[in-house]
């Protein structure tokens, strides 16, 4: 199946928008002394990030394309380019990142393409551009194989897939608080991103979602931010540098470090690779399961809250080791 | 877009974001006082249990002993980076000392000290 389908590149021509957005968020905190914080060096960095990001796109790109123009060959279906099929090739597309970014989570192979974006210790617009260089190795294109062999257009899909990002941008911030209730219960919005990227055991492993709230709802993984529990933006252990080049690859020298020590068997070194984040094959380190009930046996009030309401783990003799 | 194009909005945009955020005063690094630097700790280590904290005399690093071993906490721009001293070099800078981590992630600190405070730094950051 071949034919001439020609769709714009949204994130692209979005650059001119971020930039005047960030100007906008950087005076309105300067101006009312409130809605987030903003650091030089931090921002740099996640800039650098995103123009690498883009970069990665015009190099590694093709790879993903041609898998799924391949994929496009192959499949007897062709929905075409109407209006319906490109809002109904959005909405499935943003299922599609749901498990992505969910599998980006708890598997510490994409994590380390993931990491990145979670690596600032702030919250603000230019947080939103700090993305990997590396997420052609994660191999996650797959997950956007049903959408070609179901008959959207590869470019089509890509499309729709810049404009989730775009979406994605303006709820990286701390100026705004809530949405209208209405809002808030059907899309992703700053105060459920906010979780999201938050530290604390409450947050870790929740609102995966793009642009649609209701995939957390529907999967099990929503978690509302709570007014008491403020949100501690980074990761659960802080990165100390501002390379870029470390914060692209950090995570992806800590699994060949982990996975190629002397010792280990087949299924462990599999495990650093695959298994989730905190996975360690002696203990000495702590996933989200182990964290978020070692919280619970510091502070008990918090059993049954947002967060914590599907925990029945107890820490094990395992994990009470520190971590390194 | 044309290439020309996105590569001048992406470098103009990179380098005027960040002129504006020296120039009106975001590049300073986190002051700690003893205080701050014990809630950062417990921050970035909640299951620890603070024994006492020396804080450098510009602010910017603290040397955290806990019941399980000496850690360090220093200014990362607006915030704080942790870590315990497990696996590092302690190396003499004109300056102080120079912290390296053996970590990717975290590579090296480098800690201001006068001459008083280098030698009792010296002491608590070896191993017990």
């Amino acid at each position: 199946m071949t034919d001439h389908v020609s769709f714009p590149d949204a994130v692209q021509w979005a650059v001119p928008f971020f930039i005047a957005a960030i100007l906008a968020e950087f005076l309105w905190i300067a101006i009312k002394g409130r809605g987030g914080r903003y650091e030089t060096r931090d921002a740099v960095t996640s800039l650098i990030m995103g123009a690498g990001n883009i970069a990665s796109g015009f190099l590694l790109g093709f790879i993903a394309y041609a898998f799924f123009m391949w994929l496009w060959q192959i499949t007897p279906l062709n929905l075409g380019t109407s209006i319906p099929v490109i809002i109904l090739c959005f909405v499935l597309d943003d299922l599609r990142y749901y498990w992505v970014h969910r599998f980006g989570h708890r598997i510490r192979w994409v994590w380390a393409s993931h990491v990145n974006h979670h690596s600032s210790q702030h919250y603000n617009l230019t947080t939103a551009l700090r993305q990997t260089w590396t997420y052609t190795f994660t191999f996650m294109m797959v997950v956007r194989a049903p959408l070609i062999l179901l008959g959207f257009h590869p470019a089509m899909v890509l499309f729709v897939g810049g404009l989730n990002l775009i979406y994605q941008f303006w709820i990286h911030t701390e100026a705004i608080g809530k949405m209208p209730r209405w809002f808030e219960a059907i899309m992703n919005t700053p105060s459920h991103h906010r979780a999201h990227h938050g530290r604390n055991p409450r947050y870790l492993d929740c609102n995966y979602a793009g642009v649609f709230i209701i995939w957390d709802r529907i999967f099990g993984t929503f978690v509302p931010e709570q007014e008491d529990d403020k949100v501690d933006y980074g990761l659960v252990h802080n990165i100390g540098t501002f390379n870029p080049l470390r914060v692209a690859f950090h995570e992806w020298v800590g699994i060949w470090k982990d996975a190629s020590q002397p010792g280990l068997t087949v299924r462990q070194r599999l495990a650093y690779c695959f298994a989730p984040p905190g996975y360690s094959h002696d203990g000495s380190r702590d996933n989200s399961e182990q964290i978020k009930a070692k919280h619970l046996a510091r502070h008990p009030e918090d059993r049954g809250t947002p967060g914590f309401d599907q925990l029945g783990a107890k820490p094990s003799a395992a994990t009470t080791t520190k971590q390194a | 877009m044309p290439l020309e194009i996105l590569l001048v909005l992406v470098v103009g945009g990179i380098a005027g974001v960040t002129l504006l955020l020296h120039l009106t005063g975001r590049s300073r690094l986190r002051l700690l006082t003893s205080e701050t630097a014990s809630d950062q700790w417990l921050r970035h280590f909640p299951d620890d249990t603070v024994i006492d904290v020396t804080v450098a005399h510009d602010g910017h690093a603290a040397l955290v002993r806990t019941e399980t071993g000496a850690g360090l906490l220093w200014s990362f721009g607006a915030d704080t980076v942790a870590r315990h001293l497990l696996d590092f070099d302690r190396i003499d800078h004109p300056e102080g000392f120079e912290v390296q981590f053996h970590d990717f992630s975290t590579p090296r600190v480098i800690i201001h000290l006068d001459d008083t405070e280098r030698r009792h730094w010296q002491h608590l950051m070896e191993p017990a």
